[in-house]
């Protein structure tokens, strides 16, 4: 891969069925997450909002299909900041594109996009 | 809603004083906030893949997802998790693949700690910022992940 090219994006459709099954393979079963009506009146985030860790597996996907593993190489680092929460319906999608060559390591900008193409994830990972 | 999560996969250790109970001069890096090992089954294994939609089943590897599944409810019941803070990001580094049937032990400490100012409008606003380790290995002691997880604290810590 080249500077400017970009990694084959990976989608994740979230909703709450999709979070309460999240829940129950992790046992996060915080509030924040599951309770639909607890939730509703929530000054900041007005309803559920998916685990942060659901907003990080397009990238994560993105990264073994790029290298061709099942499991990201050794070495392969990413650096993410969280910029907006993802709420049940959205469907989210990774967009990472080669910025610069480190010897043998790639460096990419990273960001998880919602379908209005708003900012959910940001950051850098290096191949 | 009905909890499904098998809680015989995940045993616990650790100090009885948690993170909670530390002021933020307290939270000094290598404070041990414990952590716990954790059976990666093959029906875990499935069902995570499915959610997913990913069709990597058949390998020996877990889904790369897992990842997290190792310590989130650590950070709960550890109280890494502090009430009011804030997720800030992530720093995740790779090392082995973990592997189905794996047995795994997950450790918990703090990294690092920052105190941000910023000035604004003439008046200063000081934000804590705190970094947690979250290091798993296998049962060989072999590192799977580091995953270092920056947390922006709520104005009330002392």
């Amino acid at each position: 891969m080249n500077i400017g090219d970009t990694l084959e994006s990976k989608t994740l459709a979230v909703s709450q069925e999709f979070i309460n099954d999240y829940a129950d393979i992790c046992g996060d079963y915080n509030t924040l997450h599951v309770d639909v009506e607890g939730m509703k009146d929530h000054p900041i985030f007005g309803g559920t909002i998916a685990h942060g860790t659901i907003n990080v597996e397009p990238v994560l996907q993105a990264i073994c299909t790029a290298q061709g593993t099942t499991w990201p190489n050794a070495g392969t680092v990413i650096d993410l900041q969280f910029r907006a929460p993802v709420k049940p319906g959205m469907t989210i999608s990774s967009d990472l594109k080669v910025k610069e060559k480190q010897g043998n390591n790639l460096v990419c900008d990273m960001q998880v996009v919602d379908q209005n193409g708003g900012p959910c994830v940001r950051g850098t990972v290096k191949l | 809603m009905e909890q499904k999560f098998n809680t015989d996969l995940i045993t616990q250790f650790g100090p009885d004083k948690m993170l909670p109970e530390l002021k933020f001069a307290e939270m000094e890096p290598g404070w041990d906030c414990g952590g716990g090992t954790y059976k990666i089954t093959q029906a875990e294994v499935e069902k995570f893949a499915k959610l997913m939609g990913d069709s990597n089943t058949g390998s020996e590897n877990v889904p790369v997802g897992m990842i997290y599944i190792f310590g989130l409810r650590l950070c709960w019941d550890r109280q890494v998790f502090i009430d009011q803070a804030v997720r800030a990001g992530d720093k995740i580094t790779f090392h082995k693949p973990a592997k189905v049937g794996d047995t795994i032990t997950t450790k918990l400490s703090v990294a690092d700690k920052k105190e941000v100012t910023k000035e604004r409008d003439g008046k200063v606003k000081v934000t804590k910022f705190l970094y947690i380790n979250m290091e798993t290995l296998n049962q060989d002691g072999d590192k799977i992940t580091d995953i270092v997880m920056s947390f922006m604290l709520p104005k009330t810590m002392q």
